[in-house]
């Protein structure tokens, strides 16, 4: 009796010593905001799966600068994953559903530009370690200091051999094809396209989008192809598209979008996304198989942490509200 | 049971023997002979304790292979081979629950020699170097912490050198010495690395043959009770071996399904700007924090030196202060209450400490 006494005491003892040999498991490292990603052996049935109801959210704090410097605001962030993919529901307070992106607009007699961008989110985590990620977040890629002026800011890494993969959603130029654009970050200037002065590149693959509008950019080029169904209501997809033949047929007001969306596919189409605007909030659910088996992904592996940073767009082109705390990724079993 | 030079040539391993010429050596090995009760389940300590020594060589071993000792490369040369590699994390979760538990398992060995007054003579040098060992297997913690170069280990660094630094006299020396410079830098991350696996390791063997001569030459301590020292007795070679070997085989395994399930974490890479980071202390070291934190400004080389050093020249000095023949702790009152005072201040200590960085923080 006495022996069987001893002997559970023993076991008892090695597991709380087991506990105690592995405090990092338990605690995030100096200023550092944890996510947990709760293990689920089913997949979450998109945004209105029971599991994100069971979750607790973690507020992940995100100010800006300028106007969007506006203290208190947060992004609801929940976490699962299975065998085979990680789910992250993000939920954000936005008064406005933004997804106008500068689209065309006639006045009767010209072609202009409305005002007003669209909303985003984005997630960045690291390929390849980035010196500084871990306890800074992404002021370690975004050199932003208060003392630079914002056209001076660049989205990128300080070497060659650190990668970001970037997740993108966009909700007048990916939503529409459900996905967030996957892309990597690496040092400053990319040769061609709009992002030359930064570190974002594109994964392998078609997506993103191009813009609607003729060459002398007076005036929109594509419209809905009017013998097909719209694939996304309230869209226009390239895919959708049709040039225009004949302008004398628009009449004062009528809108056509200014951006394009691309049908995604390869790498880029990676983080698949669903999306819903409701009751002046955002809420975002983005899924990526752990291990996509592309080099310019990060490969999530459940007994690894992994440092990550989040940041929020407003009806805005580059202005955003980050998280301003470093963020941490642990997998729970 | 001796093995005999017949025996030997029956098999294989006998062959073998006989080709390498290992006869003489086998034959020494096969004569000292050790009474069975001296390999009792409450005396398995010093056999387990080189279990886990010998595993933390042969882990640190494969783990030195993928090692980069520079702070740019470290933490991702430990990432690799910890995540990467197939059973990475079976090799660094040993090596990692190997010396947690070979501090547990050489405090119970200090302590039952303790209760049983093994150091009485004649073997005052086996306690004697065997507390000098009590003392290394620390020092491979200090320098193993910084090699991942990762924030717990960097800053507990850190702390651990300013407290070096601030005892008297040799202070300033003694981290010059360990960091090679003003910083914690590539100097101090090369050094920590060759102290981690040359010196320390050559100091410890050197130690272990000590202790393991005295054993020898001196003998195991007898029964405290009873005189039946014509006990059955089994040869060191095979008996004890083979015990020995069983007992490395199942703590090996053992550990392998613990590190399996229970992966050993790496912290986020060391980022020497970040001064907000607050390195808890481990559970061996708590006690000694909690010195360093009651005793402060001009007191403070109480608790980073006269308590622990007056402490560590107590345990050495024990055989010559308590001089007396008598074994029975029955009969060792005072030795036995000063010790377990000692132990109690030990364990109140590591208590408050623990509530204090674990639990009154609430990040746990």
């Amino acid at each position: 009796m006495a022996q069987r006494i001893i002997i559970s005491l023993g076991i008892l003892l090695m597991v709380v010593f087991i506990r105690l040999m592995n405090p990092d498991q338990l605690s995030a490292d100096g200023d550092v905001l944890i996510i947990d990603a709760m293990h689920s052996a089913e997949a979450p049935k998109g945004l209105d799966d029971e599991i994100w109801r069971q979750l607790r959210p973690i507020q992940v704090p995100v100010e800006g600068r300028g106007e969007l410097s506006r203290a208190g605001e947060y992004v609801n962030t929940r976490a699962v994953y299975t065998d085979d993919s990680i789910y992250f529901y993000l939920q954000w307070k936005d008064p406005t559903r933004s997804i106008t992106k500068q689209s065309w607009q006639f006045d009767g007699n010209r072609w202009f530009h409305m005002s007003g961008n669209e909303d985003r989110i984005a997630l960045l985590f690291e390929i390849t370690r980035i010196d500084k990620f871990a306890s800074r977040g992404c002021a370690a890629t975004c050199h932003s200091p208060a003392d630079l002026s914002k056209e001076q800011w660049r989205l990128a890494t300080s070497r060659a051999s650190e990668k970001g993969d970037l997740w993108h959603w966009t909700a007048a130029r990916s939503d529409p094809y459900k996905y967030a654009d996957d892309g990597w970050l690496t040092v400053a200037g990319n040769p061609s396209g709009s992002y030359r002065k930064t570190g974002r590149r594109n994964d392998a693959g078609s997506g993103g989008d191009i813009n609607n509008q003729t060459e002398d950019g007076l005036r929109p080029l594509y419209i809905q192809d009017p013998g097909r169904k719209p694939s996304a209501t309230g869209f226009l997809l390239q895919e959708d598209a049709v040039k225009i033949q004949d302008y004398s047929m628009f009449k004062p007001g009528d809108v056509i979008p200014f951006r394009l969306p691309v049908k995604p596919d390869g790498s880029r189409f990676d983080v698949k996304a669903e999306s819903r605007y409701h009751n002046g909030h955002w809420n975002v659910l983005l899924h990526r198989k752990l291990n996509t088996g592309h080099e310019d992904d990060v490969i999530f592996n459940p007994k690894k942490r992994y440092s990550f940073a989040m940041a929020v767009f407003d009806d805005s082109g580059d202005d955003h509200s980050k998280a301003t705390k470093a963020l941490l990724l642990i997998f729970r079993h | 049971m001796a093995v005999t030079d017949q025996q030997c040539k029956k098999n294989i391993s006998g062959v073998l023997i006989a080709v390498l010429g290992l006869e003489q050596v086998i034959a020494n090995l096969s004569k000292p002979e050790i009474r069975t009760d001296a390999i009792s389940w409450h005396r398995f300590s010093g056999g387990l304790n080189l279990v886990l020594l010998v595993l933390l060589f042969l882990s640190g071993s494969v783990m030195a292979f993928y090692y980069s000792p520079i702070p740019g490369t470290a933490y991702d040369s430990v990432d690799f081979a910890l995540f990467s590699l197939p059973f990475g994390e079976t090799i660094k979760g040993i090596h990692h629950y190997s010396w947690n538990i070979l501090l547990v398992v050489m405090g119970l060995h200090l302590v039952r020699a303790f209760v049983v007054g093994a150091y009485k003579p004649p073997r005052q040098l086996v306690w004697i170097s065997g507390v000098i060992l009590l003392v290394i297997v620390p020092m491979f913690i200090v320098t193993g912490d910084l090699l991942p170069w990762d924030q717990k280990g960097y800053w507990s660094t850190r702390v651990r050198l300013s407290i070096i630094q601030s005892i008297p006299f040799i202070g300033d020396l003694a981290v010059r010495f360990l960091q090679g410079g003003p910083l914690t830098g590539i100097v101090a991350l090369t050094r920590f690395y060759a102290l981690h696996t040359l010196f320390l390791p050559g100091l410890l063997l050197l130690l272990m043959g000590i202790h393991f001569h005295f054993i020898r030459y001196r003998g195991l301590s007898e029964p405290l009770f009873g005189e039946e020292k014509s006990v059955r007795r089994i040869s060191f070679l095979p008996g004890i071996l083979n015990r020995w070997l069983i007992l490395f085989i199942i703590v090996s395994v053992a550990l392998g399904f613990i590190s399996h399930y229970w992966t050993v974490p790496l912290g986020d890479p060391a980022d020497p700007t970040d001064s907000s980071y607050i390195p808890k202390p481990e559970w061996w070291v708590l006690f000694l924090n909690q010195l360093v934190a009651i005793f402060k400004g001009s007191l403070s080389v109480m608790g980073t030196v006269i308590i622990p050093g007056g402490l560590f020249g107590l345990l050495a000095a024990l055989p010559f202060l308590d001089r007396s023949a008598e074994r029975d702790p029955a009969r060792r009152i005072v030795v036995m209450i000063i010790a377990a005072v000692i132990l109690f201040g030990m364990t109140g200590l590591s208590l408050m400490g623990y509530i204090e960085h674990f639990v009154s923080t609430g990040k746990q």
